[in-house]
Parts: C-alpha cells; sequence; structure tokens
C-alpha cells in the first residue's frame, strides 16, 4: 500500500535530485500555478551555492540526496545522465532502507526505463515513471512526453499528469519513441531560439530596431504556432494563404527553401534523438 | 481625460478605462477604449480582412453588425454574413455607410477601385472617415494623395498579420495627416483586442512587414520541417506537427516572457555534449540563420518594388 496514495496532491512534498535549468522550470511552474508552495519543495545538490537561487525562492535546500528522498512523496531525478551513478550512491550511502513507496520521476536524456528500473530495484515499493519534458514549462507551455514503469499505479501517473498539464501539454507513449519526441520538444526550444534570432537580426539588417525587432519575430512565431495548434489547418495551407501571388512573403519564402533549411531542420532533428540513444546507452548499462 | 475624446456623445456609451501600458505599445500612457462604437468598413474581403473582423468579433470589441464589407463577387461574402456582417457588392455604399474604412484590396486594385467609388452617387457624402489601409508596400502620401477627393479623410498605415485571428497578432501602424488621438485610440484598440502592436516611422514599415506580416509563412515552413523530422525518426504525423506547434510556441512565450537574451536561453537548453548542442550544429552546418536574414531581407526588398513606384 503507498503511502501518498492516500495524500491529496495539495499535500505532497516533492523533490529534486539536481538543481539545474529543467528542476527550476519544472518547480517554478507548479509554484505559479498555485498547485503547491516551495515549502514544499525539496532539493538537492552537490555545492549548497549553486542552490541559493532554490533557498531564496523558499524551497529547501540540501547536499544529500538520501534526505530529499526521505521527506519526498515523489522524487525527480534531474541530474546529467553521466552524473546519475554518483547521485544514486549518495542516495544509497546514508538511506537505502528509509526510502520506501517513493515515485521517482525521472526527466534525464536517454536513460530507459529499464536501466532506472534496475537502479532502484532493491528499494522498497519504488515506481517510476520516465519523462521527457522541456523548459517552456516555466512559462506554461510545455510540451511533454511520459511512458510509466512496471509498477507505476493509477495514481502514480494522475500525480505526474496533474503536474505536467499544469504546465503544459503532456501525452503517455511508448518508451520507442521518446528520444524521438526529446529530440522535437525537449531540444526544439534551441532550435525555435535561432530562428528567433536570426528572424530578429533580418529585422534589424532591414532597419527595425533591436528590441522591437525581437518582439516582433517572437510574437510572430508565437501567433504562427497558435494558428497551426488551433485552426486545424495544415502548416501548407497556412502558407499558402499568406503568400500572395507575386508577393513579399512568396519571395521571402524563395530565400528560405534556395538555403534548404527544411533539410537543415530534419537535420537537427535526426541528430538530436541519434544522440540521445546514444547517450542513453553510453551511460548506464 | 476629457480633451482627448472628440465625440461627446460617445462617452455615455462606451467604457473608457486607463491601462498601464503593456511593453508592447509606446512608452506615454495611453487611454484604451474597451469597446468601439463606430462603423467598421471592409473594402476586400480576402484572408487578412478575414482575421482582423474574426479577431475584433471574438475580443467583442464591436458588434458583428456594426461591420459592413464589400467585394466584387457575393458569393465570396458568405463566411462574412455566416458570422454577421453585412455584405454588398457596392465599395461606395459601404464607404458611405461606416466611419472606420479598411482598404483590403491587393495593390493593383485599388486605383480603379477609388476612381470607380468617387464617380458613385454616394461619393459627396463620403466624409470625415479614418481610412485603416493594410496594403503591402502603398506609402501613406500615395494613398492621402488617391483619397484626397473625399473630404476630412485621415489615412492610418497598417501591417497586420494573420495570427490575428487567433489573439496572436503584431501589427505595425503609422498615422498620416490629421490623425486624431481618437482616431489612434481606435486602431490600438482593434489592434491589441488582436494580439500586440507597436507605432513605427514609416520608413521601416516594409522591413516590419518582411518580418511580422509575411513571416507567419516563414514559420509555418519551420514547424512543417521539425514535425517531417519527427515523422523521419519515427513519430506519427499527427502528434509530430502538434509536438512541432507547441514546441515553438513555448519557445516564442519564453523569449517574450522571460526577458532574456535569446542567445542565453539557447545555451540554457544546450548541456554539454549533448543532444541539443548536436542538433543545433546541423542547424549551423545547414546555414539557417543565413536563410532566415536572407528571407526577411528579400521580402523587404520586394514590398518596396511594389509600393515605391
Amino acid at each position: 500500500m503507498t503511502s501518498e496514495g492516500t495524500k491529496r496532491f495539495e499535500e505532497l512534498k516533492i523533490g529534486f535530485i539536481g538543481g539545474g535549468n529543467m528542476a527550476k522550470a519544472i518547480a517554478g511552474g507548479i509554484v505559479k500555478k498555485g498547485l503547491l508552495s516551495y515549502s514544499q519543495i525539496y532539493v538537492s545538490g552537490p555545492r549548497m551555492h549553486s542552490l541559493e537561487s532554490w533557498q531564496s525562492q523558499g524551497a529547501n535546500v540540501y547536499t544529500d540526496n538520501g534526505t530529499v528522498c526521505e521527506i519526498c512523496d515523489v522524487i525527480f531525478l534531474s541530474v546529467k545522465p553521466h552524473i546519475l551513478p554518483e547521485a544514486m550512491a549518495n542516495i544509497c550511502m546514508n538511506s537505502r532502507h528509509k526510502i520506501r513507496s517513493k515515485l521517482f520521476v525521472s526527466i534525464i536524456a536517454g536513460i530507459k526505463l529499464e536501466a532506472l528500473e534496475n537502479l532502484f530495484r532493491s528499494f522498497d515499493s519504488c515506481r517510476i515513471i520516465r519523462t521527457m519534458p522541456n523548459t517552456p514549462m516555466m512559462v506554461g507551455e510545455g510540451c511533454t512526453v511520459y511512458c510509466p514503469g512496471e509498477g507505476a499505479t493509477e495514481n502514480d501517473v494522475k500525480i505526474v499528469r496533474t503536474i505536467l498539464e499544469a504546465l503544459g501539454i503532456c501525452y503517455m507513449v511508448p518508451e520507442s519513441m521518446i528520444d524521438a519526441i526529446g529530440a522535437l520538444a525537449g531540444s526544439g526550444p534551441a532550435f525555435a531560439y535561432l530562428m528567433i534570432e536570426a528572424m530578429s537580426d533580418g529585422g534589424v539588417k532591414m532597419g527595425i530596431p533591436r528590441a522591437m525587432a525581437t518582439q516582433f519575430a517572437a510574437q510572430t512565431m508565437l501567433g504562427a504556432a497558435k494558428m497551426v495548434l488551433e485552426s486545424g489547418k495544415h502548416t501548407g495551407a497556412l502558407k499558402d494563404e499568406v503568400c500572395s501571388p507575386g508577393g513579399t512573403t512568396i519571395t521571402g519564402v524563395h530565400a528560405l527553401e534556395k538555403g534548404g533549411v527544411r533539410a537543415a531542420i530534419m537535420d537537427a532533428i535526426e541528430c538530436a534523438a541519434t544522440k540521445s540513444a546514444e547517450l542513453g546507452r553510453r551511460h548506464v548499462s | 481625460m476629457l480633451k482627448l475624446m472628440k465625440r461627446p456623445h460617445l462617452i455615455l456609451s462606451c467604457r473608457t478605462f486607463y491601462v498601464t501600458p503593456k511593453n508592447n505599445c509606446e512608452d506615454e500612457p495611453i487611454e484604451r477604449l474597451s469597446c468601439v462604437e463606430e462603423k467598421i468598413g471592409f473594402i476586400g474581403d480576402g484572408n487578412m480582412a478575414k482575421a482582423i473582423f474574426k479577431g475584433i468579433v471574438n475580443k467583442c470589441l464591436i458588434q458583428p453588425n456594426q461591420v459592413n464589407v464589400s467585394s466584387p463577387y457575393i458569393k465570396n461574402l458568405d463566411v462574412w454574413k455566416e458570422m454577421g456582417a453585412c455584405v454588398s457588392t457596392d465599395n461606395a455604399e459601404i464607404m458611405e455607410i461606416s466611419d472606420v474604412v479598411f482598404l483590403a484590396v491587393k495593390p493593383h486594385i485599388l486605383p480603379e477601385a477609388i476612381k470607380n467609388i468617387e464617380k458613385s452617387p454616394h461619393a459627396a457624402n463620403i466624409k470625415n472617415k479614418l481610412f485603416l489601409s493594410i496594403l503591402a508596400g502603398y506609402k501613406i502620401s500615395k494613398l492621402e494623395k488617391m483619397l484626397s477627393c473625399f473630404e476630412g479623410a485621415r489615412v492610418v498605415r497598417l501591417m497586420p498579420n494573420t495570427p490575428m485571428m487567433v489573439g496572436a497578432g503584431c501589427t505595425a501602424f503609422c498615422p498620416g495627416h490629421g490623425v486624431t488621438e481618437h482616431d489612434l485610440m481606435i486602431v490600438r484598440a482593434i489592434l491589441e483586442a488582436t494580439g500586440i502592436c507597436h507605432r513605427v516611422p514609416e520608413n521601416i514599415i516594409n522591413a516590419v512587414g518582411a518580418l511580422s506580416g509575411g513571416g507567419p509563412a516563414f514559420v509555418y515552413l519551420m514547424i512543417e520541417a521539425l514535425s517531417d523530422g519527427g515523422v523521419r525518426m519515427g513519430m506519427h504525423r499527427a502528434m509530430a506537427s502538434k509536438f512541432a506547434a507547441q514546441t515553438v510556441m513555448g519557445a516564442a512565450k519564453m523569449v517574450l516572457e522571460t526577458n532574456k537574451h535569446t542567445g542565453q536561453l539557447k545555451d540554457e537548453v544546450c548541456s554539454a555534449g549533448g543532444t541539443t548542442i548536436a542538433g543545433m550544429h546541423e542547424l549551423e552546418r545547414g546555414r539557417v540563420r543565413g536563410s532566415i536574414m536572407n528571407a526577411v531581407e528579400a521580402s523587404a526588398k520586394r514590398a518596396d518594388q511594389l509600393g515605391g513606384q
């Protein structure tokens, strides 16, 4: 019987092993939506000084991973893939027997469920859910997929969905799709920042002041994306609707096609997905 | 505050309120209208006109029956009729009954359309209208000359974009001679009901058009390519497209809301030796930045060509 199964969401304590950007995004999103307060958030990392920003928000900070696992009901694994073995060792050092009936949620790129389940096999009644989230969770527009492990219960999934849906959209997927999706939704924001910056640079070249150029580039991208999500129309059809005959837009589109932009973007996704699979194989057997 | 209202009878029926200026419009505090009482006309019924109409109706800025639209082909106007607008094939009639008139025809059509309106019996009553032009590349001076036959005409040149339809538009505007404070309040109310707006000097409006007017098409291309990449790596199309769009939307919102530089935001996603930086390298190898700059430049130059004759 799981102890947090009887707790309401508002009573949960959420922990983060590793306090980096993604962990900050998730914690920040949860608090911004009013689901929990920072006093219910626990984070651990090797160096106290890098957890200062967490502390100043009111979160509980530790250098001992085991303590966070003992206290919390749901624990996010948010370290870099190559750090995981060391982080696990730190957990096991003092606390292995005190950690039971916990839900671990992994956001580590490339580390498979099988590998995670092996790591936690010796822990009593602990379940795993693997996720691939992205940083726009911080502004409530995240895009996350999750894959429950063997022992994960309906309530576990409900908790994870509650968190992820407060921060954007989420989907359950078979594990085989997670690398491809990670490349798209996990890395995609970085690709989009490059595109926004390039649009802004183009605007600045043609005489628009930088601040306005960046704002217009970002708003244009936001609006176009919203059109795709809400209009139900194909991206090609939407593009056609903006391109009047002999007009300014089709001239711009021609420049993008000449530059092979579509292929370069596909290359980026392919490369990121392949790298994700490679990282998973390399770090944990 | 009262001196800004040139039409006192509107004070009773139109609620106005002060809004702290969002950082998307000018810095000085500006009175905002929460509803527009004027009759709005559209000469031309294309995609952009529809986008503006849908935007202002969805935000309840106006009642649909305040809108009158004209087009040579009455069949095209079914969509407008369904949404509650009044339709006509007579441009002059629409211009006469409207207070605010959107010029939304293709640039090469406008001169003849205006000539025909001038000759019409309605022409004598076309006075004191506010003309809002969305014609790409068409200079204010040219518009003012063309509309000088109508007494009291004022012109504001707009560069809008189609995501106005989903409340996420991006528009630049530039007032011509004699445009009043109340005119500008109406313009801002319409544009802010449908997204963000900025007043700009006319010499950069073509550049803005390349960026925010045509920009959505560039973004659709990028979203489709991201989706293709996802499908290539095994995702189903519907999910790939949805995730591509959501990801890009989230990224754009991060830029707008965090005030961090795009380069810094990119750095925050790229862990050392990770998946994202590997993907970034492909984009740089593919010279995507240069191609996007080329697109904005080519588009702006084409606008100069179209309007500058």
